[in-house]
């Protein structure tokens, strides 16, 4: 069939007509304007009527059981869960909260919140805070993550926009059929790697296709460098840089590693959870990733499977800087019910919670309370307690900058493959970061 | 308005009536025709609107956000051509366009290569089995790419099925985890397009090839052409549109492949296998610029679009 050359013409006419409709009838692109967020009467009791909550998460397995704790003790509140998975939730819950049905309850992801916030559709928490003190509630590190400034470029500062929910802590898993006890200091790390390569196992699993590439160097950042100026640097305090010879000394050492075949190249190609399942199947001695693998290792390495943080210089001062993230919650600024969605917030750091969040595999937002887990898990909640009463728990490197995912994966990967210079690299990153926070 | 239409209708039909052999008619088409013109624009109209809202309208959209700056919240700026100027700065964006041309070869030329060998080995000899072959060839085609590109990393990696086989032969000092070489990844990802694709060719060119007349084959046969000048001769030119079409498509995964780089090497090692469609993904979800990401989709398409002519061009019937 042929078209005839007008039924063309009124076809390229339409389209035009149309593309300019479109081109200028939306050139102001809607969306919610400034800060005006409503007044809302603070308080800490809850009213006896019935009410309705939504709460949007993605797949961490202790919000629904946080969920059931609070209801039942609040019978009259109902909190209806919708569930995203984690691919998907920053993409629609920027539309979600936008949106007039918005839900009363978000979990909080930095990558979505740099946008949420300026256009004020989370609530400042800070009254709330201040009425249920949560200062001393929470961990203080856990909370200064989730205040940032009003544009949201800057954390660390400003207003609180979430509160933690469970926390998680990144360390070394170790075999200890291959590895007898736990290395004290990093010179100790390093010759227990030799002596597995020697005898014929991988020394460290490694999925540096995804995360695992820069959760090893974060590891190695983290008691190399001062933890200060790392805090600043992913906060985007003005003027902080990662170009620091304390980055730089994680950097090479993460580079010899590689030369001495403790990483090897192929874990550019390697996915988290074969990482993971290579290292549960007894193919490695060493893998760091964080508590949240803990559950799976003990299914399937039952007792011979240990936890240590990444160990420093000295075996006089351990450890007490370790990199973790929080599940947190927000409250969004078109909730009609937010003081019981502060209630909800408040729940999740009492010793109840506490318990719950453990059993859901993650770190208990409560330090204090007293878990009494063995095995693996003991393991780890006991050195994570030390470095969160040392206040010692910072964010991951990629929440810096928007962009700097896509900078340190495969910036690690070249470091991997010797491709790329620890200076090259950490310019990289440095140019992310100044590219969203200005030099 | 109906006046209007009227006359801007009826030139053509002049025009028509001064090239075609339909002359004739055209001045005495009955009344009732017009009727069964708009009925017809009613069978097409489901097709029509469906398309209109899911290609055309996000089509329009997406040029028109590549000249916003926004972030998918806050409200939107006018950028004017600063999302292009942008992009056209960024040295990774020739680097992702260098790394798709790589892949044309991988996912179109070479697939068309085996395309037409298996054609030419299985036209007219083979009568039972042929449904096998077809099924056993087709299946990447059925697959999603995202399982077909994670069996592949399992296949590639270093214990894998790959190595696994190459150590048996003997070749196990080249073994290596494929697609984290930093020289060899963009091959192994390659190599999995023309898995994919080469099945699609086969179907396309023996569909075309059952066509042919085959009185051409005993023409040639008594000429004294073997199998090969027989090939040449009778079943090229004859799944010729069949290449064309094939070239498109292949061209066109090529050059917007995604899904498979995506789950694969996500760009890795060190960038080595990015593409455009990974960036564009990267700016509008990581990075949060709508507007960047938009720039980059419709340049992506303007490329697109160029080298499909391109290929179209080239392979063009010219009887």
């Amino acid at each position: 069939m042929r078209i005839t050359t007008p039924a063309r013409r009124h076809a390229l006419v339409a389209l035009g007509v149309t593309a300019a409709l479109t081109l200028t009838a939306c050139a102001g692109t809607s969306g919610p304007a400034g800060n005006t967020a409503p007044k809302v009467d603070v308080s800490t009791t809850i009213p006896s009527d019935p009410v309705t909550l939504t709460l949007a998460y993605t797949n961490d397995p202790p919000t629904k059981a946080l969920i059931d704790g609070f209801t039942k003790k609040h019978p009259n509140v109902t909190i209806k869960p919708q569930m995203t998975p984690f691919n998907d939730y920053i993409k629609s819950i920027k539309l979600a909260m936008s949106s007039d049905a918005a839900p009363d309850i978000a979990q909080y992801n930095p990558g979505a919140m740099n946008s949420l916030v300026p256009a004020g559709l989370i609530l400042d928490l800070g009254p709330w805070s201040k009425a249920y003190g949560w200062n001393t509630k929470f961990p203080p590190a856990s909370l200064e993550v989730l205040s940032s400034d009003k544009s949201a470029k800057q954390f660390g500062t400003g207003s609180l926009y979430a509160v933690p929910g469970g926390l998680s802590v990144l360390g070394v898993f170790y075999n200890k059929k291959i590895v007898k006890a736990a290395p004290k200091t990093l010179a100790e790390f390093e010759a227990a790697m030799k002596q597995a390569k020697d005898a014929g196992h991988t020394p460290l699993s490694n999925g540096a296709l995804q995360v695992g590439g820069f959760h090893l160097w974060n590891a190695l950042l983290n008691v190399t460098g001062d933890v200060d100026d790392y805090r600043s640097w992913v906060y985007g305090k003005p003027g902080s840089t990662i170009e620091t010879p304390a980055a730089q000394k994680a950097t090479q050492l993460l580079t010899d590693w590689a030369k001495k075949g403790y990483i090897s190249s192929s874990a550019s190609a390697t996915a988290d959870p074969d990482a993971l399942a290579s290292f549960a199947k007894g193919g490695s001695a060493f893998l760091i990733t964080g508590n949240w693998a803990a559950s799976t290792l003990e299914t399937e390495m039952g007792n011979d499977v240990g936890f240590f943080l990444m160990p420093t210089e000295s075996a006089d001062k351990p450890a007490n800087v370790a990199s973790g993230a929080s599940v947190a919650y927000a409250i969004s600024a078109k909730s009609k019910h937010p003081n019981v969605a502060a209630a909800f917030l408040d729940y999740l750091g009492s010793p109840e919670a506490a318990k719950i969040e453990f059993d859901g595999g993650f770190m208990p937002v409560d330090t204090k309370t007293e878990l009494g887990a063995q095995g693996l898990r003991g393991e780890i909640s006991t050195v994570f307690a030390q470095v969160a009463q040392n206040n010692g728990i910072v964010p991951f490197p990629d929440f810096a900058s928007p962009g700097m995912i896509d900078k340190l994966t495969p910036g690690i990967q070249g470091l991997i493959n010797d491709k790329m210079t620890p200076d090259a690299f950490l310019r990289s990153l440095q140019e992310s970061w100044d590219a969203h926070h200005g030099s | 308005m109906a006046r209007e239409l009227t006359s801007s209708v009826s030139p053509p039909r002049a025009h028509e009536a001064r090239g075609g052999g339909r002359a004739a008619h055209a001045p005495t088409r009955p009344p009732r025709w017009r009727g069964r013109r708009a009925r017809g624009w009613l069978y097409v109209l489901p097709a029509l609107a469906v398309y209109l809202g899911f290609a055309i309208w996000p089509a329009l959209n997406t040029l028109r956000l590549s000249l916003l700056t926004w972030d998918g919240i806050l409200p939107a700026t006018w950028a004017g051509f600063d999302n292009y100027v942008e992009i056209f700065q960024d040295s990774a964006l020739y680097e992702a366009i260098l790394h798709s041309l790589v892949l044309i070869i991988f996912f179109s030329f070479i697939p068309i290569g085996v395309g037409l060998l298996m054609t030419a080995l299985l036209m007219g000899k083979v009568r039972r089995g042929m449904t096998f072959f077809r099924v056993v060839f087709f299946l990447p085609q059925v697959l999603p790419l995202v399982a077909v590109g994670i069996t592949w990393r399992w296949l590639y990696s270093d214990s894998g099925v790959v190595n696994q086989f190459l150590d048996l032969v003997g070749l196990g000092a080249i073994t290596r985890a494929w697609l984290g070489d930093y020289q060899l990844a963009l091959i192994a990802l390659g190599l999995i397009g023309t898995w994919v694709m080469s099945g699609l060719c086969m179907m396309l060119f023996l569909t075309g090839a059952q066509k042919i007349d085959p009185s051409l084959y005993e023409a040639a046969k008594l000429d004294g052409a073997g199998s090969f000048r027989q090939f040449r001769h009778v079943t090229l030119p004859g799944v010729r549109r069949e290449i064309t079409v094939a070239g498109v498509i292949t061209t066109i995964a090529a050059l917007a492949s995604f899904d498979l780089v995506f789950v694969t090497t996500n760009g890795g090692p060190a960038g080595q296998t990015n593409v455009p469609g990974l960036l564009v993904y990267r700016l509008a979800f990581n990075e949060g610029d709508i507007g960047g990401a938009s720039a980059l989709a419709v340049v992506l398409t303007v490329i697109v679009v160029a080298v499909v002519s391109a290929v179209r061009y080239f392979t063009r019937d010219e009887s």
